[in-house]
């Protein structure tokens, strides 16, 4: 028998407005998981940071940036890839693409959101962390570029662009009965498919897209000068940082969308909107950033050992044979493998999605180590004042806010593809 | 030129023009790090540039979504 449900949003695609089982279990299940994380930020909150693993470097043996900084730079990373693809996909008008370009603008916002989150959990005082921002940023700071450019410009343009390419759609939906209808006339606001409409789209999210480009560049780069400009602390100092941040951002970000892509496609059947020919494109540009990135680790290996000072020396030793040596070549292996597995695909030209999606999955957990390594190694090993070399390891507390934040991600996206179509709907002429 | 294509330039000129003075209430780039030029010379520029960023994005918005009207 039919339920109320089923009868009103029928006409909707893609399961739009329909709750399956799994998807509520997916539900559930990030649901616990954003649970666990406020649980560990009120901890935190409560107890204040000695609740993480952070403490301050030199006199107390430790890292004042952790596993939070970390993700903040792996999600600003995520978000690179998803919007470069949707402008490109607009720009060059990539037709086999426009099946994943949705999805690559909500993955976007979703990650600058979790990045932005990252940020505030890492304060000791987040509402004072939030006003003093607005008050005293600096632009002579590299974050200042990180706050106004990343956070603000980046994430609110792609909101833009979201909404806008997304209105077309709306419009559609809202000429459907369905419980949702009044949610998409609000959102259509008044769209009418005429040709003098779709000609006005079509240049906002051009011109949109060809501003992007330029800003996410230089937003992602103010990030790694975060830490390149800092001349006091070696292992961070060095003109390969910001062009290494942008091409791992783009690593992490493409493997990321791969995943998606492919989870999209299986479960709401849109193999014919998201071909393999999508899938191809992505692996080679993956491919082709892995192999630019591999290039910027060879690199940064051979200076940090050819004539190092004894602080680069001490942080290069605990790199490649000490401390962190298995998070390094763990990474280093997380990134090698799937380029050369996707230098076989494209060799062959036999591109199996199934192994793109494992490759998309490892490349992330390299990113991951690899953000971790450019953030902490520097602060326990690289004190030029005498003190004795620091520690950090995460806490259970940092732990369960990173869940907290992993599973707030899967709780947007997973409630959009409920709100929304997330694959572009075929256009009627 | 439509009143759209006007409103929509005013609001990028508004926006960038926001910016660039934000930037110099807040940097200081001439004060060779003295310790009287650590804060922005005007405070909540750093709020002043946002809204710039923010409005001129906010163009494409305008543009998209007004309604018509020739001049």
């Amino acid at each position: 028998m039919a339920t109320t449900q089923d009868m009103v949003s029928d006409r909707l695609p893609q399961g739009v407005g329909r709750w399956s089982r799994g998807w509520l279990l997916f539900m559930a299940l990030a649901a616990i998981g954003v649970a666990i994380g406020v649980i560990g930020w009120a901890i935190e909150h409560d107890q204040g940071m000695a609740a993480t693993g952070m403490r301050d470097l030199g006199t107390m043996g430790g890292a004042t940036w952790g596993v939070y900084i970390s993700m903040v730079v792996y999600f600003v990373g995520v978000s690179f890839a998803g919007i470069t693809v949707a402008a490109l996909i607009r720009l060059f008008n990539l037709e086999h693409l426009k099946g994943v370009a949705r999805m690559a603008e909500l993955l976007t916002v979703v990650a600058l959101l979790l990045g932005a989150l990252a940020i505030v959990v890492d304060l000791g005082q987040p509402l004072r962390g939030l006003v003093n921002l607005f008050r005293y940023a600096r632009p002579q700071s590299p974050f200042f570029g990180t706050f106004s450019l990343v956070v603000s410009g980046y994430l609110f343009s792609s909101l833009v662009y979201l909404y806008l390419t997304s209105r077309p759609d709306a419009a559609r939906l809202a000429e459907s009965p369905s419980r949702l209808q009044p949610l998409y006339r609000l959102w259509a606001a008044g769209y009418e498919p005429t040709v003098d409409q779709r000609a006005r789209d079509r240049k906002a999210t051009f011109w949109l897209a060809l501003a992007i480009l330029p800003l996410l560049i230089v937003a992602h780069s103010s990030l790694g000068f975060v830490f390149g400009l800092q001349v006091g602390r070696p292992g961070w100092f060095g003109t390969l940082q910001a062009p290494a941040f942008v091409v791992l951002a783009g690593v992490s970000g493409i493997g990321h969308l791969i995943v998606l892509a492919a989870l999209v496609r299986r479960v709401l059947r849109q193999e014919h909107r998201i071909g393999i020919e999508a899938f191809t494109w992505l692996g080679r540009f993956l491919m082709l950033l892995l192999f630019v990135y591999l290039y910027f680790v060879v690199v940064e290996i051979f200076t940090s050992i050819y004539q190092p000072t004894t602080t680069e020396q001490r942080i290069s030793d605990a790199l490649l044979t000490g401390r962190y040596a298995w998070i390094f070549w763990g990474s280093v292996a997380a990134l090698v493998l799937p380029a050369f597995g996707l230098a076989w695909m494209a060799v062959t030209r036999k591109w199996r999605i199934g192994w793109m999606v494992i490759m998309g999955l490892i490349v992330n957990l390299g990113a991951i180590g690899k953000r971790y390594l450019v953030v902490v190694p520097s602060e326990t090993h690289g004190q030029l004042l005498p003190y004795p070399i620091g520690t950090y390891a995460p806490s259970l507390v940092e732990y369960a806010v990173l869940i907290g934040l992993f599973s707030l991600g899967a709780l947007l996206i997973g409630g959009f593809m409920k709100l929304f179509p997330i694959v572009e709907m075929e256009e009627t002429p | 030129m439509t009143r759209r294509s006007i409103i929509t330039a005013a609001m990028i000129i508004l926006g960038a023009g926001l910016m660039v003075f934000a930037y110099f209430a807040g940097a200081a780039p001439w004060c060779n790090n003295a310790v009287e030029c650590s804060n922005p010379r005007l405070e909540w520029s750093p709020a002043i540039f946002v809204a710039g960023v923010v409005i001129a994005f906010s163009s494409a918005l305008y543009y998209s979504v007004a309604k018509d009207r020739r001049k």
